[in-house]
């Protein structure tokens, strides 16, 4: 009884605050400083001692014993839950910790981290002139192009969460209505995109930022349409993976052969952190130029339609960019920075359940932790605060 | 005062039938969540993430306990019921993992 009550009042609260100005323009674009580094991990990721880098060992202990402390029932799935954890500071590996059965060589499920991989394709394609950023969704996929309303969504657009289609995330929350269940697991799931691209529209494109798992495999949809099915079955194996040396890695598609961006990619630990430290290096690996110039910098950059957004608790908490996540805030909107003890440079992939990926460019560090949290027990920004206290110099 | 009531609870009535109606879609396809979640993500934490069977039973578990389970490890394939539907989940291959049936 409790549960209906409280899916009115989520519907109801889902009504309210729709009164919108039009925002655009595109983010403000700047190149990082070009990093050099005589070690790539493409073979393997090199290990070393905490202090050789400047971190305190001691200090660094209080990070390990923070994520893997147990602290409720594991066989009601209380409390944290860590999987992996994996620190990596000047390029090489300080710390790294599997528990409940996983190992280093172990694939692990990212969960939504696999959209800020989908972005990263999404770099790739637009550094080799395959498509553009500012393209219309529509010209690349004819199910967006049903009327006017749609055909305005551009690839822009979808990856700063901000297509308007009428989606409804939540997982647990609110099972009945949520266009994420339906796209994953029942009406959405033989062809998820076209699913998606079905939605109505809630607001005018650009101008609301709605995390949405319908956006991305929208995105991943559009990319199988510009390659074709076996360039794009490829893709991500070829474009990106090998060339950072992932060997193991699983990327699921639903049944009409489109990679499930929003969810299903599996990587390991030690291979998502590699992920990460292209985004450290502004997009280059081994000296070569992956990612466009200034790519990073967009993925730092808060979706522009924050500032239309109507106010609600979540907007707080998000502070999304481009598929990524960043400690920015929105001064605009009085929206203060996610994890305010954490450097503000670092930005984020993030997943269901506790996957994390960091990126702190100021500190040159870079951590997954891998997990499966049922309940919010690991706080990012107190996680953050002794990442941030056991770096020396 | 009884005809208050009674007329309270068509008019309560009307109003559940009206919601059923307008909600037919997201109520018709909600039952094959709890059986589709379970064979799928069973499916990926066994064959993809190679844990164990208790470890992906554990995983893959929801509020709306299951009624029937299956795992093939010939064909892998993973058959899960639950609120009266079946679903079939099958792992392909090392790089596209699992994926759910469509009948």
């Amino acid at each position: 009884m409790q549960k209906i009550f409280t899916c009115f009042a989520f519907l109801l609260i889902l009504q309210c605050g729709k009164d919108l100005t039009p925002y655009g323009g595109a983010p403000e674009v700047s190149t990082l400083p070009t990093r050099f580094k005589p070690d790539w991990p493409t073979l393997e990721w090199k290990e070393t001692k905490p202090e050789s880098v400047g971190v305190s060992g001691d200090k660094l202990k209080l990070v390990e014993s923070y994520a893997f402390e147990r602290t409720g029932d594991d066989t009601d799935r209380k409390g944290k839950r860590t999987d992996g954890l994996v620190i990596i500071r000047n390029g090489k590996i300080i710390l790294e910790k599997y528990a409940r059965n996983f190992t280093k060589d172990t694939l692990h499920l990212t969960w939504s981290v696999s959209k800020s991989i989908i972005q990263t394709l999404y770099g790739i394609s637009i550094k080799n002139d395959i498509l553009k950023l500012d393209d219309p969704g529509y010209y690349h996929f004819e199910a967006l192009g049903k009327d006017e309303a749609h055909k305005k969504i551009t690839i822009r657009h979808l990856l700063n969460m901000s297509s308007g289609l009428e989606a409804e995330e939540g997982y647990e929350s609110g099972p009945l209505k949520s266009s994420v269940i339906a796209m994953l697991y029942t009406r959405g799931r033989k062809d998820m995109a076209t699913f998606c691209s079905s939605l109505p529209i809630r607001s005018e494109p650009g101008t609301q930022v709605y995390y949405s798992s319908c956006d991305t495999n929208i995105l991943s949809a559009i990319l199988k349409n510009v390659y074709g099915k076996d360039a794009y079955n490829d893709l991500p194996f070829k474009q990106l993976f090998e060339p950072l040396g992932i060997k193991n890695a699983t990327f699921e598609q639903d049944a009409s052969g489109t990679f499930v961006g929003s969810s299903y990619l599996y990587l390991t630990a030690r291979d998502l952190a590699k992920i990460g430290y292209l985004y450290l290096n502004d997009g280059i690996w081994d000296s070569k130029r992956l990612l466009p110039e200034g790519w990073v910098n967009f993925t730092m950059t808060p979706a522009p339609g924050y500032k239309t957004t109507p106010y609600s608790i979540d907007l707080p908490t998000d502070n999304y960019t481009s598929h990524w996540y960043a400690n920015t805030g929105v001064p605009e909107r009085g929206v203060p920075e996610p994890w305010p003890d954490a450097p503000k440079d670092t930005f984020a992939a993030s997943g269901h359940w506790g996957q994390m990926l960091f990126v702190i460019p100021s500190l040159d560090i870079v951590i997954v932790r891998y997990g499966d949290d049922r309940e919010k027990a690991f706080n990012k920004n107190e996680f953050l605060k002794l990442v941030k206290e056991s770096v020396i110099r | 005062m009884k005809k208050n009531i009674l007329r309270a609870l068509l008019l309560f009535a009307v109003l559940i039938i009206l919601w059923i109606q307008w909600n037919w879609k997201h109520l018709e396809a909600f039952p094959s969540i709890i059986s589709s979640f379970y064979s799928k993500e069973f499916c990926s934490c066994y064959y993809v993430m190679k844990q164990s069977e208790e470890q992906c039973h554990n995983f893959a578990r929801q509020w709306v306990p299951i009624s029937q389970f299956g795992n093939d490890i010939e064909k892998k394939e993973v058959t899960v019921s639950g609120l009266g539907r079946t679903n079939k989940s099958i792992f392909l291959n090392e790089k596209q993992g699992c994926v759910l049936k469509n009948d």
